[in-house]
């Protein structure tokens, strides 16, 4: 039994910090972006990400139901993070259909000079008086790399919940518990972005990954514990839904 | 069978996202709403309505939650009916969340334009009651087939004929996932044809909006003074339909990289392995994200070598 509670604990904690990181590496613009004013997709951190986790959740339930019990956490984990990692690629590219094609704009990155990827100079492109716009290559690996591991953390939160090896939740309890975990971990690492991030090549992301990921752990190993302590008094076994 | 299901949901998709986007843009919610709400403190008085309920994706979720519980209601009331029900509960779950929604926007609009009292920004009566309608059926349209979309996917297994294809979430937590990535999608990639464009269609096209001209919107249409209708119109020719691509594509492609998954690991058959199942699921995923990444570069190649670097001051 104390084996089960320190292995869902752990998946908690590491699902938490998994969902921070992944806030961290989205190339998110904000409401500038949405001007071109800003590099990045032109959304809030909290808001595009939970979008992309719940996209990763609705595949990880699906596939977890392939299996009548114990679903095999790694592989529902690992769907959930495609799920999320497809939901990213398919709006930045989108996204960049529109800079290019409905308003003339070339992807650039604001914040670094050369495309840490292509290697190509990105400064003589930048509109003067922005902070750079469209969704460059750099920016576009490290979001599909945040949905990647946003979707893995929130699939496999949502898997030790909902399997009968570990908290036996019903599926919708599990689905909620692990979005609201998600979405606790994603509202304090856009409080430690505050405001836009280019992805893992944006200085920003040196200078902060470290808080962010504290905050997170502090945040998991308190929704972990709620969690423990449900799981031992039965409050949501077998679901409240 | 499970295939045509597939494509349903996809067109269902197209068209939910897609009208999310215009009826964002009709209330100029979300992003580019920091403009509309700069402009009279700029001295640029509008007559674009004003509403930003709260982000895109929240809005969503709980318009098409209160559908989903509705219809589900509805449904568990005329389960002696059958799934003929669903014809009757969908539209009326759908017609709910968007009243819902426009008692959300009415008041917001109000709320916004008396806070700009002091930049003599007035309340344009006939702004409000003239958009209030096209806000709740573009609303209403979206949450119908978002809310079809969770209908269809808590079904599938008895649609389809085909043996665990049904999604175990009930209806309405399907509503809200869904509810909450068509909000942010919409908001992610839709808004940037109002923001970059429409709303600064008097500035120089091609390049992106400097920070000097922030409120400074166009306020004026191709005939007479512009509102929030006429950014519809425009961005209905794209940024409206791209969006809807958008979701979509991801509906289509995260289904359909299951059922191959299904497919290939046996079928509700005998043989069924649901780790090959998973893992194909997951190995089909991985090849259309490598797809993606090659896809975005090409693009991104040929704008630089299209467009050039920038030219002007």
């Amino acid at each position: 039994m104390i084996e089960t509670l320190l292995l869902v604990l752990v998946c908690i904690i590491i699902g938490g910090l998994l969902s921070s990181l992944a806030v961290h590496l989205m190339p998110v613009g904000g409401a500038p972006a949405a001007m071109a004013t800003a590099t990045g997709i032109a959304t809030g951190c909290v808001m595009l990400m939970t979008g992309a986790a719940v996209t990763g959740l609705f595949t990880a339930s699906t596939v977890a139901s392939f299996w009548v019990t114990k679903p095999n956490v790694i592989l529902v984990a690992l769907s959930g993070a495609v799920g999320s990692m497809l939901m990213m690629g398919f709006t930045m590219f989108v996204g960049n259909l529109i800079y290019i094609f409905g308003a003339g704009i070339v992807p650039c990155s604001g914040r670094v000079a050369v495309d840490p990827i292509t290697k190509e100079s990105q400064t003589e492109y930048k509109t003067p008086r922005t902070d750079g716009h469209g969704v460059p290559p750099a920016s576009f690996v490290s979001g599909i790399l945040g949905g990647f591991s946003g979707g893995f953390g929130g699939a496999l939160i949502y898997v030790v919940l909902v399997s009968d090896s570990y908290a036996h939740f019903s599926v919708a309890t599990a689905g909620i518990v692990a979005m609201g975990i998600f979405i606790a971990n994603a509202i304090i690492a856009a409080y430690n972005i505050g405001g836009t991030i280019e992805g893992f090549h944006d200085p920003k992301f040196k200078a902060r990954i470290r808080t962010g990921l504290t905050c997170s752990l502090i945040v998991s190993v308190l929704c972990g514990v709620i969690i423990v302590i449900a799981m031992l008094t039965g409050t949501l076994a077998g679901g409240v839904m | 069978m499970l295939f045509a299901w597939m494509l349903i949901l996809a067109f269902l998709a197209f068209i939910a996202c897609m009208f999310e986007d215009l009826e964002s843009d009709i209330g100029s919610q979300s992003n580019p709403n920091s403009q509309i709400q700069l402009a009279p403190e700029m001295g640029y008085i509008h007559r674009y309505f004003n509403k930003a309920i709260s982000g895109e994706g929240l809005s969503y979720a709980l318009s098409c939650t209160i559908s989903g519980t509705i219809a589900m209601l509805i449904l568990l009331q005329l389960e002696s009916v059958g799934p003929k029900a669903a014809i009757l509960a969908i539209p009326v779950g759908a017609a709910v969340g968007s009243l819902v929604h426009m008692v959300r926007s009415s008041v917001c609009h109000v709320g916004r334009e008396a806070a700009h009292k002091r930049f003599e920004q007035p309340i344009y009566l006939d702004v409000l009651y003239g958009h209030l309608l096209p806000i709740a059926t573009h609303n209403f349209l979206a949450v119908i087939c978002i809310t079809a979309i969770a209908y269809i996917q808590s079904n599938l297994g008895i649609l389809s004929g085909v043996a665990g294809a049904s999604n175990p979430f009930p209806l309405p937590l399907l509503c809200l996932i869904w509810g909450l990535t068509v909000g942010a999608i919409g908001s992610s990639t839709g808004d940037i044809h109002y923001g970059t464009e429409r709303a600064f269609q008097d500035k120089p096209f091609g390049e992106g909006r400097r920070v000097v001209y922030h409120g400074q919107i166009c306020r004026y249409a191709d005939c007479g003074v512009r509102t929030s209708k006429d950014v519809a119109a425009f961005c209905a020719k794209y940024g409206g339909p791209a969006t809807g691509l958008a979701f979509g594509l991801i509906v289509l492609f995260e289904n359909w990289r299951t059922v191959i998954g299904m497919t290939l690991g046996g079928l509700a058959g005998p043989g069924w392995n649901p780790s090959l199942a998973a893992a194909w699921g997951i190995g089909i995923g991985i090849v259309i994200a490598v797809v993606l990444v090659i896809l975005a570069r090409t693009l991104e190649k040929w704008a630089r070598n299209k467009y050039g670097p920038f030219v002007g001051e």
